[in-house]
Formats: C-alpha cells, structure tokens, sequence
C-alpha cells in the first residue's frame, strides 16, 4: 500500500476501470491499482474527474491538496476516519500530561541527538576541529532528559543544547566569506541565518502538511505552547528534522560553494538578507533532492526519504496518543 | 496472497478486456502472464469477473498461488522490473 503523489502541474487524474491514472501533456504518466493506494497527495495544480474522486471516497481513501511549494490547502476525506480520535487523543495529553513529557523528551532528544551527530560528523571529516568540548555538553543534556519530568525544564534543557550548537555551527562552515556568531531571526540578518531561515519555513510547510495528512491539529502542540496562529505541532516535530535536512543542505550549500556570499542582497534600513533569485533556485532544488533521498528508517527497518519520514514520524506520532504503541520514537540518524 | 496468473484467450478482443481487468489487480510480467498480492476478498472478486468474462469451451485462465516460502525464490533475468508499491510520483 502506498500513496501517490501529483506534483506535475496542469496533470489530470482519473480512474480507469480500477485503477488511477495521471495524464500530463497527452501522456499517460502513471497507472496504479487502486487497491494499491492508500492516500493521494495533490502537490500544485492538477484536475480531478468526477469520477475518479467518488471511487476514492468509496474506498476511503483520503485525498490531500497542497500548492506546489507544499503548502497544505485543503484535505477531502471519507467518511469513517479514525481522525476525530487523532484529536481527541491530541486534545487528551495537552498540558503537563505524563504523554505530553514524553513526547516532549522525545521531541528534545531527537534534535539534541541529531545535532550531536552532526557534530561528530564534521569531526571525524576534520578531526584538527576544536569540537568535542561542545559534543560533550550536548551528551550531557541528552542524558540529564530521561530524569527531568517538567516541560518547562525540558525546554530549559533543549535551549541550552541548541546554545552549545549554535556556538559550534560557525566551525562547520569552510567557505571564505560566511561570517556566522549567532542565530538570528525575523530579519536574519546575515546570509548563513538567511538560508536557515529559508529552510526552516519551507520544513514547516512540509511538516504540517503531513500532520494534516494524519489527522492531526498542527496548532496544539507540546513543546512549544498555544500561540495565535502559531502551528505548534508541526514546530515540535520539525525539531528532530531541523538538523538532518536544513542544517545540513545549507552547510553543504556554502562547504561545495554551490551558493556564494554574491548571492545576497541586504535591505539598507532592517539590514534584512535576501537570496537572490538564481540561488532560491539552487537552494530549493538542494531541499528538493534532500527531501527525495532515501535512507534506512532506524524503526520501520526499510528504506524511505524524507518526504515519506515527515508522515512516517507522524503516524508513529498518532499511534503512540492512541495508546497503539507504548513509546514515540524521534528520527534519529547517525 | 500472491497469485501468478496465466491466461490463453485466442480471441483478441476478450484477451484485451481480460488484460484490463487484470492490470487493475496486478502487475503485468510477461505476455499473458500477471502476478498479483491480493486479499482473500481482492481474489473472489477478480476470480467473478473473469469468469463472467471468459468462453470455458475456447480460453483458460491458470491461477497459482505462491507460498510464502516460495515467494522470495523467485528468480527474474530482465524483463520487468517490479513496482515498488510503497509510493508513487507523478
């Protein structure tokens, strides 16, 4: 069982005796069996026939609209989903519920680990590196999280280990012509805070959009509290991917000089950076690629990518609230 | 359950209504020749419309049913290749 994905623009989807069928410029480009779909993902402009989408709904299958950056717009589902027990089961453990710590140790521990590896990583590439004092540091927090139980502390935790890595960050760039102390933010203000900026909003789309796809509310979350209009959800589960997908594209983007400091312009008055054009080019199309890479997930024990893990990690998400499974396990790679 | 299924039809436009159907189930491998992973109730329901289908006096439609400890015997040299049935991209 698998889900389908339309990102062709102006395609046009439709049901052939049992089965689905995308055409895009008079060619046929895809014919599945329907029995083989277990979700349909509509990525930028495409039409559906009539009839194509009443077979879906007949057999459950839910259909999800986005625009082709990813933006989640709109979802059309059947009738007779678990969804409202998603929620209610989200609803259940907001606040300083023992599943809530949980999640939130979870959420914490797999960006502190990641960041940890990454960490490593550049070491073991250039061991002259003066890193291991930071790794260190990071390894403590990481191992202080089991014992704390208050959300507020875990967030103090998760502060101090993103401080230890952001102080660290600049020894990982390897390119003349980055300058990088601090992160900042609304405006970055330099071109490294700039891209990480870029990324980071570009994950969050992708990260709501697959909770929206599991039935979750993306603006009830644990880690980070209720804000209008903030989706915290999606904030807490992009925490685990900020370091295996942004922090490492923008990294490799200056290491390989696939993006120059010539690329940016800065805004006299706010001092905000912007990229230009041709280099939002060349950095979406390194997020696309990272996105479509595939690896081994360390808990299903197959190969996926990125895009399936956002999904992936909120389905073990919804199964860990609904009492499926007994622990929520963040992606953490080596 | 995973099904191989092979079908002699001499008449071609009943062997190309067959092939329809059967592309809704499964895998097209070789010429007259499907393999399906199919439900119990996935399996009924082919099976009826193709015997609906069929003349029992001209055509022969064969289903074998491969054991799980057959199932990974399998040995393919070109033709083919199998679907991945995890994701699709348009």
């Amino acid at each position: 069982m698998g889900t389908v994905y339309v990102s062709q623009d102006d395609s046009f989807i439709g049901k052939t005796d049992e089965r689905l069928t995308v055409k895009a410029e008079k060619k046929q480009i895809l014919d599945v069996p329907l029995i083989k779909i277990d979700g349909l993902v509509i990525l930028g402009r495409a039409t559906i026939s009539p009839a194509a989408v009443m077979e879906l709904l007949e057999r459950k299958i839910p259909m999800s609209f986005m625009t082709g950056s990813g933006r989640f717009l709109g979802r059309l589902e059947p009738e007779l989903t678990k969804n409202i027990f998603v929620r209610r089961s989200q609803w259940d453990a907001a606040g300083e519920t023992p599943k809530a710590i949980h999640m939130v140790q979870a959420f914490v521990r797999g960006k502190l680990k990641n960041y940890r590896a990454s960490l490593m990583r550049h070491l073991r590439d250039y061991p002259d590196n003066d890193l291991q004092k930071a790794i260190d540091d990071i390894e403590r927090a990481i191992d202080s999280l089991a014992t704390i139980k208050a959300i507020a502390s875990l967030r103090g935790v998760e502060g101090h280990g993103s401080a230890v890595y952001w102080q660290a960050f600049p020894k990982l760039i390897r390119a003349d012509g980055f300058s990088f102390t601090t992160r900042n933010r609304r405006p970055p203000i330099d071109p490294v805070n700039a891209m990480l900026s870029f990324g980071y909003s570009l994950l969050r789309h992708d990260v709501q959009g697959a909770l929206n796809i599991v039935g979750f509310d993306p603006y009830l979350g644990y880690l980070h509290t209720e804000r209008y209009g903030r989706p915290s959800l999606a904030l807490d589960l992009m925490e685990e991917f900020r370091p295996l997908i942004v922090d490492a594209i923008v990294l490799s983007a200056i290491n390989r000089k696939a993006i120059a400091p010539k690329d940016f312009t800065a805004e006299p008055l706010s001092k905000a950076i912007t990229l230009s054009n041709d280099a939002r080019k060349v950095f979406l199309t390194l997020y696309e690629q990272k996105k479509q890479s595939k690896f081994k997930h360390p808990v299903m024990g197959r190969q996926c990518t990125y895009q399936e893990s956002f999904e992936l990690q909120a389905r073990l998400l919804a199964k860990y609230l609904m009492d499926e499974t007994d622990k929520y396990p963040p992606l953490v790679l080596k | 359950m995973f099904l191989v299924i092979s079908y002699d039809i001499p008449e071609d436009k009943r062997r190309t209504k067959i092939h329809k159907i059967l592309k809704s189930y499964g895998q097209w491998m070789q010429f007259s020749v499907f393999e399906c992973e199919l439900t119990d109730a996935q399996y009924a329901k082919l099976r009826s419309r193709l015997s609906k289908l069929i003349k029992p006096s001209e055509d022969s439609i064969r289903f074998y049913f491969l054991c799980g400890c057959c199932q990974p015997k399998i040995e393919r040299i070109g033709g083919e290749q199998v679907r991945d049935d995890t994701i699709f991209f348009a």
